[in-house]
Parts: structure tokens; C-alpha cells; sequence
């Protein structure tokens, strides 16, 4: 099955080395690859100026970080009605059923990595919110007397209406954390949320401080995956869980054409249409394409140190939630 | 070989199932270094320029700002229309020379101070003075990506960068209503469907007496002209900067143009 993989990719693509480089990654044959699972860390090392994907094309690993950080850079602006788009708005429901997944309880320490426009965190903060108003009225409806205390609390507003969760957004890009903390102005949250600019390879952040770690749709333009869920396992605390929300590999052949006709015919005429940019859609539905598949990309969550990890496919393998903990 | 090839790639779902590298173009859109005839070529199916086409013709009309989509209507549209630009380029010595030389109008290519230093009413010095009076520049033309032949791609990008210049010959200006009469002219005189579409439904923004003026007096000029001038693409412009700005319109046969004076509009 992996040679015969092999061979297609083989004559389909041409004769370039890194193609083949490519399909021997996802067979996990050859070991070189800095990304795959086996022997990846410590060849890395050694190779300083190794080779990755951007989509299709090959670029060094110093230009893909650059490469990417334009294509945010110039979809920021129009990144959530491409969203909508693009998916036909189901991506929405994608994200409700992470936070399903997740089920936060008022106290939750999130860290939202990738976190951009803030769809993840505000849905984290209107979850949590609903949350302690709902445990609010089961006091009341039991007949649980408050204290004086707790009246006096309620009309000063002085109760966290958050119950003491926080979220801390990470990005890598100045452009989409502003579009975020201007929807975040524009749509009123302001308590228990905080933007900051970081790496997800190099998480600013110390050991062992947060209760759950996401990272929506912004794990597969990381250069070093592998490096990424090194990180992620280092800043959660022990018990806590790891959930990424990512596109994957599509498992009925049908849907997998369908999805391929849409992803490389429509998507980026309406990038093109809508945004002014087809070449940044181009590499979003290419990236898709190079991702590993979601037994692999269970592997390599694993690898990183997790355990009881999981996945959940979601429209026919179109996306996937992965979830593990650290325990 | 291809049997087992076939056999193989059924259940191989992350390539898309196509057979063929003209399937795998069809189904994976534009490819990376291969195929590429120009700089900025995006290679696109079939499909894709239906889609750009209807898409870009909408955008276009629900938000007239967006030049680009424009320019994209008319890369995706017009092969036909190229090909006859193309064939009356090379049957003009000056067309053909033109062909060959590959002249390009752009802020780097044009020798500002050269041209300022011209005589009044030439036609580098009116081309200046509406470049400043409109607060135009010919660098914002959008490059060629979408049209699938080389040279085509060359005759739509001095279309495009002979536009302003088309204005200076017919005296018209950038607002709205010059716009549509510019656009009935190279519809006349290029028949590419962007103009063609540009023409007949720019006019639905503008007011009643400003269309009133545009039916009765600008687009019979407009068309007048563009049917007695010869393809206005085999002038070499580059060449002829100093040639008085009258002289040039005589021997193109353009009239002077209607004044018309609209509420609003300079």
C-alpha cells in the first residue's frame, strides 16, 4: 500500500526529489523526513537548512514561517467571512462542537494557541459565562438561601461573572490578533481575556499553567509540528487536556472527490472574488492536503507525551478533534 | 502498469482520484514552477474561469471600487477578443512592431522629467497633466494572471496600459460617466466582453440626467469614433510624445468632444 503510494506519487507529481521525500513521510519509510514521527527530532538537529512543504511547493524551513506569516498576514482582514464562505458557515459548528468536547466548568485556565479573531475564546467565555448563571439559578431554584454576603456581592457586581475561568489568546500574527481584539471591542468582551504574541514552537508562557490547550485550524502551518505539541504539553498542567480542531483526511472516497473538486476549483476563486487573494487560498487547501492523517497525527500527539489520546472525525473526516491529556 | 496504477489510486484518497497529469491540473487548480508561461501566471481550468467570471461580473457590480475584479472579467472573457486584437496587431506594421518590442507603461518605464519638459499640447504633456489632474498613475493596473497564452496575456496588459491613455486622446475624465464612455469606445473598438458588459451595465448607477446626457450625446460620439479610428493598440505611444495631441486625434479620426455640463460633475 505505502510503495504503491509511492509509485503514484511517483509518476503523477514528476521528478522531483522532494515529492517522493513527501510520500515517503506520510508511509513513515523514510526516517529523514524532520516532521515525520520516526527519528524526527534528531535529525532536525543536525540539519540545520532542511526542506518543508508550503502547500505543494518546497521551501527551506526559515521561508515557510515567513511564507505563512504573509498569507495571515493579508487574509486577516477578510479571514472570518472567508470563513463562512468557504465552509458554508458549518465551520461554526465545528468550533460549538469543540467547546461541546471541551466542557469547560467556570475555573478554567485556556490557552487558545493560533487563536487569531477569537472565535474559540469567545466561545470559551460565553460557555463558561452560561455555565456559572446556570449554576447561579439551581442555588436559588433549590432554595438555597445566599448569604448577605453574596446578596451584597451581586448588587456591587462584584462576582466574576466568569466564575474565575480565563482565556489567553496566542497568535504568531500582529494582523489577525488586531481583527480579534477589535471584534473582542466590538462584541464586548472585555473580562478574562487576554491577546498575546507568541510562537507556538516557543510558547512565552511557564511550565505547568494551563487547565486546557487548544489550538483551532493553526496547527498545520506550524514548520515544527512536532515541536508545537512538545510545547503544549510543557505549559499544561498535569490533568490537563490537549484538544486540536484541524482538517484531515476525508474517508469516503466519494465526499474525498467531491471535497477535492470544491477545495481546488472553488476556493480559491472565491478567495480570489472575495478577498482579492487566490494565492493564499491556494496554499490553505494545499496545506490541508499535506497534513498527516488522523491515526498519524494521533501518533505524533503520543509522541509528544500524551496520553488517552483520541479523535473524533467530523463531516466525513473533513475535520478532525484530537484530544489527550497529560497526566 | 497503469492497471495497478488505477488499482492502487482508488483507495489512495489524499490525491483525488483524477488519472492523469491534465486531470490532476483540472481537479488540483495551479501547479507550482511547471506550466507557468509569464510571471504571475495562475494556470485555471475550465471550471475556475466560469467561476471567476460570474464571480468577478458580481463583485464588480455590487462594488465598482473593485478595479481588479475587472480586470479579471476581462482576462477570464476575453480569448476570443484577444485573439482578434492580436491578429490586427500583427497586420499593422506599428501593431506588429509592437508585438515584437513588448513596450511596457509604467512610472519606471516613462521618463517623467522627458515628458514635462515636452511642448504644451503634446501628447506626453496632456498625458501628464491627466495622470495629475485625476490623481491616477499607470502602476496601479493589476498584472496579467489568468489568460493561458503568452502573448495574449501581453496584448490584455497594454490594453490595459493604453486605457489612460485612451482617456487623454478622447478627453474624457475618471469620474463615472467618462468611465462608460471610455468603455463604449474599446467596446467598439476591441469587442472584448469586459467592456461589452462594462458599457451596457455600468450605466445603471449613474443618475437620470447624467444618463440622459450619456445617451443622447456621449455614447453616439463614443461610438462614432470608435468605429471611424483605426485599433487604437497599433499606436507606438512610447514613440509619439511629442506629437501635438490635435494632430494625433486628426489622424485617428477622433472629434473633439460633446461638453456637457452635469450637476456634480466637473
Amino acid at each position: 500500500m505505502a510503495t504503491h503510494r509511492c509509485c503514484a506519487l511517483w509518476s503523477y507529481c514528476g521528478r522531483r526529489w522532494s515529492r517522493v521525500m513527501r510520500c515517503c513521510r506520510l508511509s513513515g519509510l523514510c526516517s529523514s523526513w524532520p516532521s515525520g514521527p520516526l527519528g524526527a527530532r534528531h535529525l532536525s538537529q543536525e540539519k540545520p537548512a532542511t526542506e518543508t512543504h508550503f502547500g505543494f511547493e518546497t521551501v527551506s524551513e526559515e521561508e515557510k514561517r515567513g511564507k505563512v506569516y504573509h498569507v495571515f498576514e493579508s487574509v486577516a482582514k477578510k479571514y472570518d467571512v472567508m470563513n463562512d464562505m468557504m465552509s458554508l458557515g458549518i465551520h461554526r459548528i465545528w468550533k460549538d462542537l469543540l467547546l461541546c468536547k471541551m466542557r469547560p466548568f467556570p475555573g478554567t485556565q485556556l490557552l487558545d494557541v493560533a487563536g487569531g479573531t477569537g472565535d474559540i475564546a469567545f466561545r470559551f467565555l460565553n460557555y463558561v459565562q452560561a455555565q456559572h448563571k446556570g449554576k447561579q439559578k439551581r442555588q436559588l431554584r433549590a432554595q438555597q438561601n445566599l448569604s448577605w454576603e453574596e446578596i451584597a456581592k451581586k448588587y456591587q457586581n462584584e462576582e466574576d461573572p466568569l466564575g474565575g475561568s480565563r482565556v489567553v489568546v496566542c497568535d504568531i500574527n500582529k494582523e489577525m490578533l488586531k481583527i480579534g481584539k477589535q471584534k473582542a471591542r466590538a462584541q464586548g468582551y472585555k473580562a478574562g481575556l487576554a491577546w498575546v504574541l507568541g510562537d507556538a514552537e516557543e510558547l512565552p508562557f511557564d511550565d505547568d499553567k494551563f487547565d486546557v490547550y487548544t489550538i483551532a485550524f493553526g496547527i498545520r502551518n506550524v514548520t515544527h509540528i512536532d515541536q508545537a505539541l512538545q510545547e503544549a504539553h510543557r505549559v499544561l498542567k498535569p490533568g490537563g487536556r490537549f484538544l486540536c480542531l484541524e482538517f484531515s483526511q476525508v474517508n469516503n472516497p466519494l465526499i474525498s472527490r467531491l471535497y477535492d473538486l470544491y477545495s481546488f476549483q472553488v476556493i480559491p476563486v472565491l478567495g480570489e472574488v472575495i478577498a482579492g487573494d487566490w494565492k493564499s487560498y491556494q496554499y490553505l487547501v494545499e496545506s490541508i492536503r499535506q497534513f498527516p492523517s488522523q491515526e498519524e497525527f494521533r501518533e505524533m500527539i503520543e509522541d509528544a507525551g500524551f496520553e488517552k489520546v483520541t479523535y473524533e472525525s467530523l463531516t466525513s473526516g473533513i475535520v478532525a478533534i484530537h484530544s489527550g491529556f497529560k497526566l | 502498469m497503469a492497471m495497478l496504477l488505477r488499482s492502487a489510486l482508488r483507495p489512495l484518497r489524499a490525491l483525488g482520484g483524477r488519472r492523469g497529469p491534465a486531470a490532476d491540473v483540472w481537479l488540483r487548480g495551479a501547479r507550482h514552477g511547471a506550466g507557468l508561461l509569464y510571471p504571475g501566471h495562475i494556470p485555471t481550468s475550465p471550471l475556475q474561469k466560469a467561476l471567476l467570471a460570474a464571480g468577478s461580473a458580481g463583485m464588480a457590480l455590487y462594488n465598482p471600487y473593485r478595479h481588479d475584479m475587472v480586470a479579471v472579467l476581462g482576462e477570464t472573457t476575453g480569448y476570443y477578443a484577444l485573439k482578434f486584437l492580436r491578429d490586427q496587431m500583427r497586420k499593422d506594421p506599428e501593431g506588429a512592431e509592437i508585438l515584437q518590442k513588448r513596450p511596457r507603461i509604467s512610472l519606471s518605464t516613462l521618463d517623467l522629467d522627458k515628458l514635462r519638459s515636452l511642448p504644451e499640447g503634446s501628447l506626453g504633456q496632456e498625458y501628464l497633466r491627466f495622470l495629475d489632474v485625476n490623481r491616477v498613475s499607470p502602476d496601479t493596473r493589476a498584472p496579467t494572471r489568468f489568460v493561458d497564452d503568452e502573448e495574449l496575456a501581453y496584448v490584455i496588459q497594454r490594453y490595459r496600459e493604453v486605457h489612460d491613455i485612451l482617456h487623454t486622446l478622447l478627453g474624457m475624465p475618471t469620474n463615472l460617466l467618462g468611465e462608460i464612455t471610455v468603455k463604449w469606445f474599446e467596446a467598439v473598438q476591441t469587442h472584448l466582453p469586459m467592456c461589452i458588459l462594462g458599457a451596457l451595465f455600468g450605466p445603471i448607477r449613474l443618475s437620470a440626467q447624467s444618463l440622459q446626457v450619456l445617451i443622447s450625446e456621449l455614447i453616439p460620439w463614443a461610438v462614432q469614433n470608435g468605429h471611424r479610428a483605426p485599433c487604437v493598440l497599433n499606436l507606438y505611444y512610447e514613440r509619439r510624445w511629442e506629437q501635438p495631441l490635435r494632430a494625433l486625434r486628426e489622424e485617428l479620426g477622433i472629434t473633439d468632444a460633446p461638453h456637457v455640463h452635469v450637476r456634480g460633475l466637473a
